[in-house]
């Protein structure tokens, strides 16, 4: 940091660093300056004229805008002498010249900046008697996005977000002169999957969400700050509701994690909550075979009942637990407890039979911050595209790319979010993964440059499964090689809104709460308290649905899961869960997965229920409760806990806020981590470190040919999909790309079809008939289909597939 | 790069006028400097600036259809609607003004009976008036197609009405028509020659000069 200057602002001298803005320096020293266009995260271009303020010169007073000018030592301040208040006034009665003064139907209107300012700073009165400048009244800019260029003040923040934040330009400023309007090209949509942000900052009430609009006054909601569960980032959020209906969503600026900015998947992914298709009442098979609904004591003892017959016939081992990782860490910690003490099975796994080693993902060795990127030399993103599936990150390696200079190097088997700002990107077939790395670690030919960028240290490398047709041990034997690298950081990428936290919870086959493995002395500790754990070692997803379907597996239990539709393989899991004897599901919805349980006890979920979450750095946050839960529902772990009291095991778990305190005392790593300083002084989270210090094992990782007559199938996920989240949030559930097969031109052309045209993709597993879309941004012989579309069975994790007209 | 998909197949540009595009961002550092260049050339391909002539721009330097049209609908000479085939240009700013634009503008409207900022039923001329163009040593000024000829005057003007109307030519080249129809210049232009002559849109080699286009003579 360089050596402070001295500012007088106001006639008080308060220090700043050199090359901040005037308006920051007041803001932190209390001094609060006017503004529209100014964002602290974004650059400053001037536009509004609002933060004008006087400075000395040695040739006089000099009115400069506060936002553009930076600090400088001596300099000298006024924000509030006659001349400065009427140019504050002058600049109000200019911007409201075509203002058309809306507020009684504007959804702004209490908590507009340019209300606000006007009421603080402006004119009492407007001498401006010509004809306003009119426009439509609000038109669709998007889906999403609704725009009445009549209010806008031009601050040029909706389009400065879009081009620097997000980096898809599709709204802009057009025209010119007094007909300037913010505006998309005429048929390309603002179809960005940040478009959100734009309305949460908009000064004024231009710019309007759909799925808010005229729901509710600013005055009437209640509000209370919580933690976004759709992805592993942790994205602080402000949770808004009237009359106990969960209304909107507001980022929070969270210094580590999104700095202010949300997908439209975690602003407008909320409408399920109030779904009418929410479980109220617990149910139970009846013998006819259909679920009816029922008391929870007999829905208790129904499973119960189910649950002790399969382990007094076959032992715990027979059982087996799938999710928690959509819920809170306490959740998790009590399906684990119940699991592991109330059942006796090691076989549990948050993981949908999609994700890495449990290990790599939360012990890893010199595992990155997501504040590493702020200081990172280089970037090696390998993984799921970012964009589609962590777009908060994503956000934080573009600006990391853009703004801060790192340099970037992006490896995917297609078109990615971060192309446009990678150093180098390189474009593979699925299956060549092995032979990309090897290459990348002799660092010859086509990949003597990415070697080069990646010299430049500190790295920091953000690795995952860029598709299912891909071994995971790429990630892993990619994280080995990473280690060579100069000051090099790993990140493991997973997205499931809380996997992290339930594998410190130990839902995972080798892992117990606290990152500990079987067999060591953390785990005596925890037998101490839970009673014997089991000794058989567990099966992981796969194992599990593989032992339902051959009978190894009898019961399953499901919390927050839907393997049906959520593992690559779903029709191994609908064979498997329709084989299973018996399966207990914990849900919110009837899914696809809990319509086939025996027993479905209705759960609360997201915004209904206290507790923490650990993020994809393990950054442990407070999500927080507004809305009451639909029905009988209840929290997961009460219902898990009633269900061992029936089973004859007291877990004795009394509350969300005990069982934070039990992870607290059990689970090291945990320790200090509670509520208090989480409501409070640490709503940025607390990091818990103690890795398991896993170091990734480089294994050779063979390249994989699709069969002659076969395609290389590239299956990966997009932001939208069809997860009963999604569906059951009618703003986002149209935005599902849908079923599509991307074909590079060349094969396009070899098959014989054109853009639209149907083709049929068959593999192992499955098949599905899809439109083709020409995507030059693929491999020639690879086919790309989003994974888990509307309507759309699954293919399976496979490399090779069949296409045909 | 910005994922953007289109909704349908469009017509584009020909694979000449590609390769042309691609010339002339090769001329710039940064692709994106190139897109004013660009949108000259989607008005020469179309006879104006089409929403598909500012996606093909878009495509060729890397920016969004949204930013192309940013810049389009910023300058006027960039023309969104179909003008006819001889567009007017009247200087109407302060040095022309004082020199009597009013009027040379009052005896083109007059003579070709088009008011400014339209265009004649056939199709043939279009009027407007347009803040300075950078004449005003020779005002006042105007230009046919964005061939500047100065020192006008009312009856010059109709003259070159008259004679746009008979004479139709190919292309109207600045020279020839400061000649006819022209006044004081503001400083000599020297000797005209053809080949380097570069119409019909100003300056941009790449588009072709008066004799014709530039590097391979294409249909
Ligand atoms: S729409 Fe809102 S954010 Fe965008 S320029 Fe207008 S006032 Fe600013
Ligand atoms: S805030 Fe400084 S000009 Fe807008
Ligand atoms: S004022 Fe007409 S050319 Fe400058």
């Amino acid at each position: 940091m360089a050596e402070p200057v001295t500012v007088t602002i106001n006639r008080r001298a308060v220090s700043a660093q050199p090359g901040e803005m005037l308006i920051k320096t007041a803001q932190d020293n209390g001094v609060y300056i006017p503004r529209f266009c100014w964002h602290p995260r974004m650059n400053p271009v001037g536009m509004c004229r609002m933060c004008l303020v006087e400075i000395e010169t040695p040739r006089g007073p000099l009115m400069v805008t506060s936002c553009t000018t930076p600090v400088s030592d001596g300099m000298t301040v006024d924000t509030t002498n006659p001349t400065v208040k009427k140019a504050q006034e002058g600049v109000l009665e200019f911007l409201l010249i075509n203002h058309p003064l809306d507020c009684p139907v504007c959804d702004r209107a209490g908590e507009c900046p340019l209300q606000d300012q006007t009421m603080a700073y402006g004119p009492g009165e407007s001498r401006f008697v010509e004809e306003k400048r009119h426009f439509e009244k609000p038109i669709p800019i998007s889906e999403l996005v609704m725009l009445d260029r009549e209010r806008c003040i031009l601050c040029a923040r909706c389009t400065r977000f879009s081009e620097e934040i997000s980096g898809d330009p599709l709204i802009e400023f057009q025209e010119r002169g007094n007909y300037t309007e913010v505006n998309t090209f005429p048929d390309e949509p603002f179809r960005s999957y940040f478009s959100g942000n734009t309305v949460q900052i908009c000064p004024v009430g231009a710019l309007t969400a759909t799925p808010y609009r005229f729901r509710a006054r600013p005055w009437d909601l209640t509000f209370v700050e919580s933690t976004c569960q759709h992805c592993s980032s942790g994205d602080r959020i402000n949770l808004q509701s009237s009359q106990n209906r969960l209304l909107r969503i507001l980022g929070v600026d969270s210094e580590p994690t999104n700095q202010g900015w949300l997908s439209d998947k975690c602003r407008f992914g909320f409408e399920y909550v109030a779904s009418p298709a929410r479980l109220t009442s617990p149910l139970v098979r009846d013998s006819e075979g259909e679920l009816r609904e029922a008391s929870w004591g007999e829905a208790l003892d129904y499973a119960a009942r189910a649950l002790g017959e399969v382990i007094s016939s076959s032992g715990g081992r027979a059982v087996a637990g799938l999710g928690g990782a959509r819920g809170t860490n306490e959740d998790a910690y009590a399906f684990s407890k119940f699991l592991r003490a109330a059942v006796g099975t090691n076989s549990v796994d948050c993981q949908m039979d999609d994700g890495l080693d449990p290990r790599l993902l939360s012990g890893v060795v010199d595992r990155a911050r997501i504040a590493d990127l702020e200081s990172a030399g280089s970037i090696l993103v390998w993984g799921p595209d970012l964009k589609e599936e962590h777009p908060t990150l994503y956000l934080r390696v573009r600006r990391a790319a853009q703004e801060l200079g790192a340099g970037l190097v992006v490896v995917h088997p297609r078109a990615t979010g971060l192309d446009d700002r990678a150093s180098v990107k390189v474009t593979y077939r699925p299956g060549q993964g092995g032979q990309v790395l090897s290459e990348l670690m002799d660092g010859a030919g086509r990949m003597a440059e990415a070697r080069e960028v990646l010299s430049k240290g500190p790295v920091v490398a953000l690795l995952g499964r860029p598709g299912y047709g891909e071994s995971p041990d790429l990630a892993e034997a990619t994280a080995a090689f990473v280690r060579s690298l100069p000051d090099a950081r790993v990140m493991p990428l997973a997205r499931r809104g809380n996997v992290f936290g339930a594998l410190d919870m130990g839902l995972s086959p080798a892992l117990l709460p606290g990152r500990a493995q079987r067999g060591t002395l953390a785990a005596q500790m925890l037998a101490d308290r839970w009673g014997e754990l089991p000794a058989s070692s567990g099966r992981d997803c796969r194992g599990i649905l593989e032992g339902l379907e051959s009978g190894g597996i009898e019961a399953l239990v499901l919390m927050g899961a839907d393997p049906v539709r959520d593992v690559p393989d779903g029709e191994l899991a609908r064979r498997a869960l329709g084989n299973a004897g018996v399966v207990v599901a914990i849900d919110q919805f009837l899914t696809d997965s809990s319509r086939m349980a025996d027993v479905v006890f209705p759960a609360m979920g997201f915004s209904e229920v206290e507790g923490t979450v650990t993020n994809i750095e393990g950054r442990v946050l407070k999500v927080n409760r507004l809305t009451p839960g639909p029905g009988q529902s209840r929290p997961d772990w009460a219902i898990l806990s009633d269900l061992a009291g029936r089973m004859g095991v007291d877990l004795g778990l009394v509350s969300a806020q005990q069982i934070s305190g039990e992870i607290e005392e059990l689970a090291d790593i945990y320790r200090g981590v509670n509520w208090e300083r989480l409501d409070w002084e640490d709503r940025d989270g607390i990091v818990v470190s103690g890795d398991l210090g896993y170091v990734p094992v480089f294994s050779h990782v063979a390249s994989v040919d699709p069969r002659p007559g076969e395609m290389a199938l590239h299956y990966a996920r997009t932001m939208y999909d069809d997860g009963v989240m999604m569906r059951e949030s009618p703003s986002l559930s149209p935005l599902a790309p849908g079923c599509a097969a991307h074909l590079h031109p060349s094969d396009a052309a070899r098959l014989g079809v054109g853009e639209g045209d149907p083709v049929d993709v068959k593999s192992a597993s499955g098949s599905l008939r899809a439109g083709v879309v020409i995507d030059p941004s693929v491999e020639p012989g690879v086919v790309y289909v989003p994974f888990n579309q509307p309507d759309t069975p699954s293919l399976g994790s496979v490399l090779g597939v069949v296409v045909e007209s | 790069m910005v994922e953007i998909r289109s909704p349908s197949v469009r017509r584009g540009w020909s694979e000449s006028v590609r390769a042309r595009a691609s010339e002339i961002v090769k001329q710039y550092p940064d692709p994106r400097s190139a897109v004013m260049p660009l949108l000259y050339l989607a008005m020469a391909e179309e006879g104006y600036l089409t929403d598909n002539g500012m996606r093909e721009v878009a495509g060729a330097v890397g920016l969004t259809p949204a930013q192309v049209r940013a810049v389009a609908s910023f300058y006027t000479m960039y023309k969104r609607e179909n003008p006819g085939r001889y567009l007017i240009s009247c200087c109407t700013s302060i040095s022309c003004m004082l020199l009597g634009s009013d009027e040379v503008l009052g005896a083109i409207e007059d003579e070709s009976d088009v008011a400014a900022g339209e265009t004649d039923p056939e199709g043939l001329i279009s009027v407007e008036h347009v803040e300075c163009i950078g004449a005003c040593g020779g005002a006042p000024a105007v230009t046919v197609n964005y061939e500047l000829i100065e020192g006008m005057t009312t009856e010059k003007a109709r003259e070159l009405v008259r004679w746009l109307r008979a004479a139709r030519p190919e292309a109207i080249v600045g020279a020839e028509c400061q000649e006819l129809f022209g006044g004081r210049r503001s400083f000599d232009w020297g000797p005209f020659d053809r080949d380097s002559a570069l119409g019909p849109y100003p300056a941009f080699g790449p588009l072709g000069t008066v004799s014709g286009p530039a590097g391979e003579q294409d249909g």
